[in-house]
């Protein structure tokens, strides 16, 4: 069983970007049964989880429905990430909720990057802020992002609809959780105890051996 | 003094005091810690602790001068630190200025060790933050080094060699202070006071008891894996926040101005979320009872409990006012609580005399009398 995680970074409801996010979901999973592989999903809205975010910005712990949303994270095989674009880059929303995310939740999963804005004009937010964002978190961005502008939910189903994308990018995005396999969860926690043993029993081995150099 | 220690610990800022607008002089917040210091000896309280700070608002920069003037005016009180930057000062320097801070005050002294969090507090002392962790480990090594060596030859990374180095004075009758590892989030110093087995004191004010717990486990299990004794005999300490008055409903209205423009949580969470999330407790003095037995629950029982009390610009008369509710109600009842179904192998909290009459069993049975025994 594949474990997909949903980040809707949308602010209003209904959302677009969160109809944006079920569509891509609903393709990456039918994708994925295609090869055999079954999958479940869990969406996190970030709207309800507002001042969770900034409470955990400005006290440095997460309240428990905020902390649920980092368990889905940790333990998801992939990530579909979309967010409404704002000033040409992310929602300040969608921005802070990777900010509080605990470090390296993100390290080595793949990740569909998707984005809505008014019009087409915003789409390269998609390669300017989000890509560099994911990359710098380690994460294994697909190539193949979705952006929709306003205009895309009316447009016919031609070669360049939004329905195709979604679907173009839903074939690359399964076949990268495919190949990278299973996903090796890192732990900061037992990471630092293990470099602190690490340091301290080099130290008593040092000052054993050679107590006059030290 | 009983198998707990109780006391208060400062962060020393300088904060306006919201509900008036003033801000007090540097001067007044000095003079200020020591009248709470004093206070806090006068309620019955075992120890007080000072955080170290090099940037304003905050006033001390400087704890064992502060310390040294605070244990020349009172006779049982424990003068400690929370914490004592061991990555940014020197080794030599804080072997010195405690060994003499012992002498000074009778051994009526020790030391809590933390990394330190404000970034450029780094640079200002000639050191890299990202290499804190190796400083850490390299310098609280030489510390160790120099309390209990005579003639010390030593090189690292950090520092320049020493060849031959002897601490004068060295620490009073050969035994050196009582060392507490101080942490808000790192399981690093868990691990750190759990190899050397020395006491580990968790911050406990800032975040959920549920990472306190994960901390406090992760260092009695290390603290048995190194030999030092059963995990339920590793030293512990804990932090915690309270604000006290008989009536509870008091206590939230009188405090709500100060929580609501702390400089630590001001702004975010409500004084009702912040305190069902972290162990502050804004109340009744039962209500601070109850809560902080209740600590023993996930943390186990445990050697130290400090409170935060002056901080956020509460006034003077008011911490004191804390003070004596503190020792007057609340302090007493814990002392006989905590008591309560402790089992006979769980150590008291290290004192001089503790230390002390260990190390002599040590060296009788060693064979051999303690050195530097006489003064």
């Amino acid at each position: 069983m594949t474990a997909l995680a949903v980040v809707s970074g949308g602010l209003r409801e209904p959302s677009s970007t969160r109809l944006l996010a079920d569509r891509i979901d609903g393709a990456v999973r039918a994708e994925l049964t295609r090869s055999g592989v079954s999958a479940s999903s869990s969406v996190i809205e970030l709207r309800p989880l507002g001042r969770p975010i900034t409470d955990a910005m400005l006290t440095g712990f997460a309240v428990p429905e905020l902390e649920g949303a980092f368990h889905a994270l940790r333990d998801a095989d992939g990530l579909i990430a979309v967010t409404p674009a704002f000033n040409a880059s992310f929602s300040g929303l969608f921005k802070s909720f990777f900010d509080v995310l605990p470090e390296e939740t993100l390290s080595g999963m793949p990740v569909l990057i998707a984005a809505t804005g008014g019009t087409e004009r915003h789409s390269l937010v998609l390669e300017h802020a989000l890509r560099p964002m994911f990359s710098y978190l380690h994460a294994i961005v697909s190539p193949t992002g979705v952006y929709a502008a306003t205009d895309d939910f009316g447009s016919g189903a031609g070669e360049s609809g939004l329905g195709q994308r979604i679907k173009i990018a839903a074939v690359d995005f399964a076949r990268l959780i495919s190949s990278c396999g299973p996903r090796k969860r890192r732990d900061v926690f037992d990471e630092e105890v293990n470099e602190m043993t690490r340091l301290l029993t080099a130290a008593q081995n040092r000052d054993r051996t050679n107590p006059v150099d030290g | 003094m009983s198998a707990m220690q109780f006391g208060i610990f400062t962060v020393g800022d300088v904060t306006t005091d919201p509900t008036t607008g003033r801000t007090p002089t540097e001067a007044e917040r000095v003079s200020a810690t020591v009248r709470i210091a004093l206070h806090a000896e006068e309620v019955g309280l075992d120890v007080f602790a000072t955080g170290e700070h090099h940037n304003p608002p905050f006033v001390p920069s400087s704890p064992t001068t502060l310390l040294a003037f605070i244990a020349a005016q009172t006779q049982r009180l424990i003068v400690s630190t929370s914490t004592t930057l061991i990555t940014t000062n020197d080794p030599v320097k804080i072997a010195e200025d405690f060994s003499v801070l012992q002498h000074l005050s009778g051994g009526r002294v020790d030391v809590m060790l933390g990394r330190g969090n404000t970034g450029p507090v780094y640079p200002w002392f000639g050191q890299d933050i990202r290499a804190a962790v190796p400083l850490t480990v390299e310098h609280y090594g030489l510390l160790r080094r120099l309390w209990r060596e005579e003639s010390v030859d030593w090189q690292g990374k950090f520092r320049t060699p020493l060849q031959g180095f002897t601490l004068a004075p060295r620490p009073l009758d050969g035994v050196p202070p009582f060392v507490w590892h101080g942490s808000i989030r790192t399981p690093e110093i868990a691990e750190l006071a759990a190899f050397h087995g020395d006491g580990f004191f968790a911050n406990h004010i800032f975040w959920p008891p549920a990472h306190t717990k994960r901390l406090v486990e992760l260092y009695r299990a290390r603290f048995e894996h190194y030999g030092h004794g059963s995990a339920d005999q590793a030293i512990v300490g804990l932090g915690g926040q309270v604000f006290m008055r008989h009536n509870s409903q008091d206590a939230v209205a009188e405090f709500r101005p100060y929580f609501d423009n702390a400089p630590v949580y001001g702004h975010g969470p409500s004084l009702e979320e912040f305190t069902a999330q972290t162990p502050l407790t804004v109340g009744s003095p039962q209500q601070v009872i109850d809560r902080t037995l209740g600590f023993r629950e996930y943390a186990g029982d445990y050697q130290r409990q400090l409170f935060l009390i002056d901080h956020a610009g509460l006034p003077l008369k008011t911490v004191l006012e804390q003070l004596d509710i503190l020792g007057g109600e609340v302090v007493p009842v814990l002392r006989k609580e905590f008591q309560e179904g402790r089992p006979d192998h769980v150590p008291d909290a290290p004192t001089r005399e503790s230390l002390v009459a260990a190390a002599r069993a040590a060296a009788e049975s060693a064979g051999r009398n303690v050195e530097g025994q006489q003064p």
